[in-house]
């Protein structure tokens, strides 16, 4: 059919093609990526209307879209990141009614997308994300992250990360907050050796860099402190931890250190005591969850296991506590809301510094961000804390809390040691991530 | 001995919820000649629905009612979803029931909420040691076992003496030598898919009881499709011997696993498709699958 077609349709074509791929190429880059100048002198690329936000308090004012990536539906730690998206978005809110940033207010509800926990869907919605927002408010998990990391670099996206890897300390457009697995673990160990005796050590944990980093700050401390150390990796599901279990019941050590979701944690815990072992549990923050007091692990939980958390849970009184609490009303406890609200913290103080620069740019806001010394947690984390232009090593947050779960206490844990740095975390050298040494 | 004897219990119990998941699979395969990849889900809505019924009802009622609910479900999935596609290739109706399974996990996870959910169980992780013997058993392994045993009896029972039975068995042999001796092959169809959601729902809740039921729980289903091929796709007492050796084989590896550290810290999760590859080997239909003679 083709040879009847009448010459030159084929070239007429593809050169109207062309055009309007020209023509659409054209009007992306006026949409979303030249620099222009607001009113008031301030510089803005991707993400910042004039236009004000859908829900803006003020109407005068522009808007600065953030986006959010998270596990909202069946992802292993949707538990977690529902209740840090609402408290992101009951943070962003406050900083609106307070005034917004300069002339600009922020909004995190146009832009929020599902990753399932999967590196590909985090990386998809991200692209769809990307032409429209000019930072990322919450990008959760190591795994994924890691899989959108090498294009937030290219194109100077920010972000403020739910997660806790060691390996963002090495990345200026993360904003991480608190103390990374790898320091948390290290923290564990101190406590650990102190509170309970300790003297051997297993680390159980998933793959990837969520739980290769705390086993490697584990097997660290365990080196510096002159513990025994093994390691066995596991994988996400109640019904995969048979192997875990059983090296647990092999090895008889005084302590394991898990990384994994909640419900993986309470299955090792549960039925590692139900066959004899009679050692101690440290979980990473992620692994607690509320509702595992109502499980038949609970017992075991509540004899055995202790969470390490890097900030003071969700009922303590510092006043950025107090201002989540008012913030969200009446809602069950948890500590997702706490996490949400304190990752939010260093991006408002980047967002801040580069609207007063007049440079709200994406390149504007990452030179903020490089500049930043401190950030004001409003004493949710010790002063000093956000010193993104020391470096990995002067800028890490080392300090670290010890909980217990309790049927009593408002999100099921009770704290037995406040935010503290250990020795090993002090005197540590964190010069390249932690999970490279593993 | 103890350590073998102790996994050998363990596997069979987890081998027991398996059985009650290839038992379904078997059914609805051998009525309707299409794998059902709705399992999964139905195993989740019968767990989901034991976690709202015990509390009101308390556990014991609270399974059977949720395992009727569940049959009652897979009836209206397959007098909707299926039966309109009677006639067509067998291929076309197995990717309605993987979109079925997608569907209606997504409802029941809205079900599920946040935070993980109990079954309810009198059990949890308490164990019970066989007299004489130092031997322990947690009381849920065997619990499973036992209502495995009961139902696989009752089911054997029904396809033995009863008429709806004896109907299954010849639309399944043959559904148009069936169909032309007064065998109501709909009813046939529409009974294999509430039989099979009433068993997802009970291995669904014995697969969370000691545990938790979390948006995750669906993939303990997928374990009985190696499982149904190792057995033999059309066999019933295949469904059973596979379900239990699987569930032995994947214990007695995670228990003796530490003797070869390079295979990894969590081999037992791949044993069920190894066990199937080598038995795929010497019987391609299973082991107990029908050959199928065709002429060329």
């Amino acid at each position: 059919m083709g040879r009847n077609r009448p010459s030159g349709t084929g070239p007429r074509r593809i050169a109207a093609a062309t055009v309007a791929l020209l023509l659409c190429a054209a009007t992306t880059a006026c949409r979303g990526g030249d620099t222009e100048t607001d009113a008031s002198g301030v510089k803005t690329d991707v993400g910042v209307t004039a236009e004000p936000c859908p829900e803006a308090v003020d109407r005068n004012k522009g808007c600065i879209y953030l986006g959010i990536i998270s596990d909202l539906t069946e992802g292993p730690f949707r538990a977690l990141a529902v209740p840090i998206t609402d408290a992101q978005k009951a943070f962003w809110k406050r900083v609106n009614t307070a005034g917004g940033i300069g002339n600009y207010e922020v909004d995190v509800t146009r832009w929020i997308r599902d990753n399932k926990y999967n590196p590909q869907t985090h990386n998809q919605v991200y692209q769809e994300m990307k032409p429209n927002v000019l930072a990322l408010a919450q990008t959760l998990g190591s795994p994924t992250t890691a899989a959108i990391l090498a294009d937030m670099k290219a194109s100077s996206v920010v972000a403020a990360p739910a997660a806790w890897t060691s390996a963002y300390a090495f990345e200026d457009v993360i904003v991480e907050s608190g103390a990374n697995y790898c320091l948390e673990s290290m923290n564990a160990l101190d406590y650990a050796r102190q509170a309970h005796g300790v003297k051997s050590v297993l680390a159980v944990h998933l793959a990837g860099d969520y739980g290769d980093d705390a086993a490697a700050g584990a097997k660290l401390a365990a080196q510096s402190l002159g513990m025994t150390f093994n390691a066995v990796k596991t994988d996400s599901g109640a019904d995969k931890q048979a192997g875990a279990i059983q090296a647990i019941l092999t090895g008889r050590p005084d302590l394991v250190i898990l990384t994994m979701g909640p419900a993986d944690a309470a299955a090792i815990v549960g039925q590692a005591a139900a066959r004899g072992f009679t050692g101690r549990f440290i979980g990473t923050s992620p692994t607690w969850n509320p509702a595992l007091l109502q499980s038949a692990a609970a017992p075991a939980l509540l004899a055995r296991y202790e969470q390490t958390a890097p900030w003071d849970t969700y009922s303590a009184d510092t006043p950025g506590h107090q201002a989540l609490r008012q913030a969200l009303g009446q809602i069950t406890p948890n500590d997702g809301y706490t996490s949400g609200w304190v990752w939010s913290y260093p991006l408002k103080a980047a967002l801040t510094k580069a609207a007063a620069d007049g440079d709200l740019t994406r390149a504007g806001l990452l030179k903020a961000v490089k500049s930043l010394s401190t950030v004001d947690y409003e004493g949710m984390l010790p002063s000093g804390a956000g010193n993104y232009a020391a470096g990995p090593n002067d800028g890490a947050v080392r300090v670290t809390a010890v909980y217990r779960p309790d049927r009593a206490a408002p999100t099921g844990v009770i704290q037995v040691r406040p935010l503290t740095a250990g020795p090993t975390a002090t005197g540590y050298d964190l010069d390249r991530p932690c999970y490279e040494k593993l | 001995m103890t350590e073998l004897v102790e996994s050998l219990l363990r596997g069979l119990g987890t081998g027991s919820v398996y059985a009650l998941l290839a038992l379904g699979f078997v059914i609805v395969y051998k009525a309707t000649r299409v794998i059902s990849f709705a399992q999964p889900a139905f195993m989740l809505a019968g767990a989901v629905l034991v976690t709202y019924l015990a509390g009101p009802l308390g556990f014991w009622v609270a399974v059977p009612v949720a395992a009727v609910l569940t049959a009652g479900l897979a009836l209206g999935v397959e007098r909707v979803a299926v039966r309109p596609m009677v006639g067509r290739p067998a291929f076309v109706v197995a990717i309605i029931t993987l979109g079925v399974d997608v569907a209606v996990r997504v409802v029941v996870n809205g079900f599920i909420g946040l935070d993980v959910r109990h079954v309810g169980d009198p059990w949890g992780l308490r164990t019970v040691t066989i007299p004489g013997t130092g031997i322990d058993l947690q009381q849920r392994h065997l619990a499973a076992l036992l209502a495995t045993t009961v139902l696989i009896g009752g089911m054997f029972a029904f396809f033995r003496y009863t008429r709806m039975g004896l109907a299954m068995r010849a639309a399944a042999y043959d559904q148009e030598a069936a169909l032309a001796m007064g065998v109501s092959v709909g009813a046939v169809f529409a009974l294999s898919w509430g039989l099979a959601g009433g068993l997802a729902a009970v291995a669904g809740t014995f697969a969370a009881a000691g545990a938790s039921v979390d948006a995750a729980l669906w993939l303990i289903a997928l374990t009985a499709l190696p499982v149904i091929i190792l057995g033999g796709l059309d066999s019933l007492p295949g469904a059973v011997v596979g379900g239990l050796a699987v569930g032995t084989i994947q214990e007695l590896t995670a228990t003796y696993q530490q003797h070869a550290p390079w295979l990894g810290g969590n081999v037992s999760v791949i044993t069920p498709y190894v066990l199937m590859l080598l038995v795929l080997l010497v019987r391609p239909y299973g082991l107990f699958g029908t050959r199928e003679v065709e002429r060329v």
